[in-house]
């Protein structure tokens, strides 16, 4: 009876939660997350930071910018790259569950949302610390950027930050595509607005002010911001200030994701047809 | 006429209009084609801000080409991907008109809608440089991005042909973006490129169609060293085998599924 009572309990239900977690984690690469094959996972780690980074280093090149240096340049992008696993992945997860017809089951599922969605979100979070780390390695080792001594510690804990963030924004985007036919463009768009917002490139005070009142919405403009900061060596009274900056980023995008998926929720469960593909 | 022609451009029209309709009917797929060469022209605009007026001529060039090589990379590579998903491949391969036509008139209008972007890109770049940009031979300058536009064409083709043959187009599409948008120079000139890397980047009729056309947009520009008609005649030349090895390919293609009665299996 004590063991009924239990299984019943608040115990119960802290065990389902991290069997969600667990579950969602290992399983979503091979069923909901887009591009999550190990010759993408593999292209996205190493090859793409790498022509990334070169297209853009030749175009500052051509340039002949003192300001955005192809050093500046390659860093922005390096950090950039986290975009492709923790957005564009994550965030095709909610079309792969209506494509699949399994959104409905989902729904009606008594499971934590967090730890079902944030579950889904731990490899692309690994793939994304991999991307950044490799892109990083390409911009100090190829491209010349940076990297005062002492740095690797703080540039460890920015890329983390970074990453936890951006598989959050990543969510968001993925609650906000529940409501659409496709996230394909959602995640386009976030993809490569980065690349212009947030200060991969150029500083994000050379853009109009709309665009850095959109730049300073994105979390990688933080993670850029906080990547920059440690590799020049940056105290900690600074760095703790970007820290804070992009975490509190991360947590706002996972707060409004889970928000997101309840209201979206709510309506499909009302309108029985906002989880059709 | 003879009645084999007939039923070619027939399909070859047929094609064309079910895949502007297939467009219209869905025409998100311009977006994903389109935002990156926008936000990539944009952001090369801004880099090449104050180092003088025929560098915001590479952002608009660079950028409208990239959305035309997004459409190749995607549209056109996709083109018979479709048919193998849907499970259409077999039975339009067993019509009597040669499945090249059905692909090529894709292609056109992939071709067509990559121009329709490559606009857009114009636009907006323009719109933010403040004054519309003058280039110094109009008639040369049509001339040739509709040149542009046909090696395009010739490339998608191609890879059409291929990636029937292969279960990476997906991960060539993705991840080999940024490595055709750097090895084609499409926003900066091939020469700067290390000289190994010429090879690779010669071998894509774009490289040195874009080379041409920069020759006839942009004053003074210092591009490879055979010049504008080398360029030229190297398109040519180059689109041409691309031409005939797509033709090869799907020629074996339609004989492989005759022979096997199955192409969804490979």
């Amino acid at each position: 009876m004590a063991a009924v009572v239990a299984s019943s309990g608040p115990l119960a239900n802290r065990a389902s939660f991290w069997r969600t977690l667990w579950v969602n984690a290992i399983f979503a690469p091979r069923t909901s997350l887009g591009f999550m094959r190990l010759d993408f996972v593999l292209g996205t780690v190493f090859i793409i930071p790498f022509t990334q980074m070169l297209f853009f280093a030749y175009v500052a090149n051509l340039a002949n910018n003192v300001a955005n240096s192809v050093a500046y340049v390659a860093v922005g992008n390096a950090v950039a790259t986290v975009t492709y696993s923790s957005i564009f992945s994550v965030c095709q997860t909610t079309d792969s569950e209506k494509n699949n017809g399994t959104m409905e089951h989902l729904l009606v599922s008594p499971t934590s949302r967090f730890a079902l969605y944030f579950g889904r979100g731990l490899i692309p979070i690994l793939v994304s610390l991999a991307t950044v780390a490799v892109g990083l390695t390409y911009a100090v080792y190829v491209f010349g950027a940076p990297f005062a001594p002492g740095a690797a510690g703080p540039v460890a804990i920015s890329v983390v930050l970074a990453a936890f963030s951006m598989v959050g924004f990543g969510l968001l985007l993925g609650g906000v595509a529940l409501y659409l036919r496709t996230s394909i463009i959602l995640g386009n768009i976030f993809l490569f607005l980065g690349l212009l917002v947030s200060g991969t490139n150029f500083p994000v005070a050379n853009l109009p002010l709309p665009l850095q009142f959109l730049g300073y919405g994105l979390p990688l403009t933080y993670a850029v911001s906080a990547v920059r900061a440690s590799l020049a060596g940056a105290p900690l009274s600074t760095l703790g200030l970007l820290w804070g900056e992009l975490a509190l980023a991360g947590l706002v995008s996972y707060a409004i994701a889970i928000l997101l998926w309840k209201v979206f929720e709510r309506r499909a469960l009302a309108t029985g047809s906002i989880a059709r593909f | 006429m003879a009645p084999s022609e007939v039923s070619r451009g027939r399909t070859l029209l047929a094609s064309v209009r079910l895949a502007v309709l297939q467009f219209l009917a869905d025409p998100q797929w311009l977006v994903p084609s389109m935002i990156a060469p926008v936000v990539f022209g944009l952001v090369a605009y801004e880099l090449f801000r104050g180092s003088g007026a025929n560098f915001a001529l590479y952002a608009v060039l660079g950028a409208g080409m990239m959305s035309m090589w997004g459409q190749t990379l995607y549209g056109s590579g996709w083109a018979t991907g479709q048919d193998r998903e849907l499970g259409t491949l077999e039975p339009t391969l067993s019509a009597p008109t040669p499945y090249l036509w059905v692909v090529m008139g894709r292609v056109v209008w992939n071709t067509v809608s990559g121009l329709i972007g490559g606009a857009i890109v114009y636009v907006v770049v323009v719109a933010s440089y403040g004054r519309p940009l003058s280039v110094p031979n109009p008639v040369g300058f049509v001339l040739m991005f509709v040149f542009v536009i046909v090696t395009l064409a010739a490339v998608g083709i191609v890879f059409a042909a291929w990636y029937v043959y292969t279960r990476y187009a997906g991960f060539v599409q993705n991840v080999g973006e940024f490595a055709f948008y750097v090895g084609t120079g499409c926003m900066f000139p091939v020469i700067l490129l290390p000289f190994w890397t010429n090879p690779v980047s010669l071998a894509f009729p774009p490289t040195l169609a874009v080379d041409a056309l920069r020759y006839v947009s942009i004053p003074g520009y210092q591009g490879l060293s055979w010049g504008f008609w080398g360029d030229v005649a190297g398109a040519l030349a180059t689109t041409a085998v691309y031409l005939a090895v797509a033709g090869t390919v799907f020629h074996r293609v339609e004989k492989h599924v005759l022979e096997t009665g199955n192409l969804s299996e490979w």
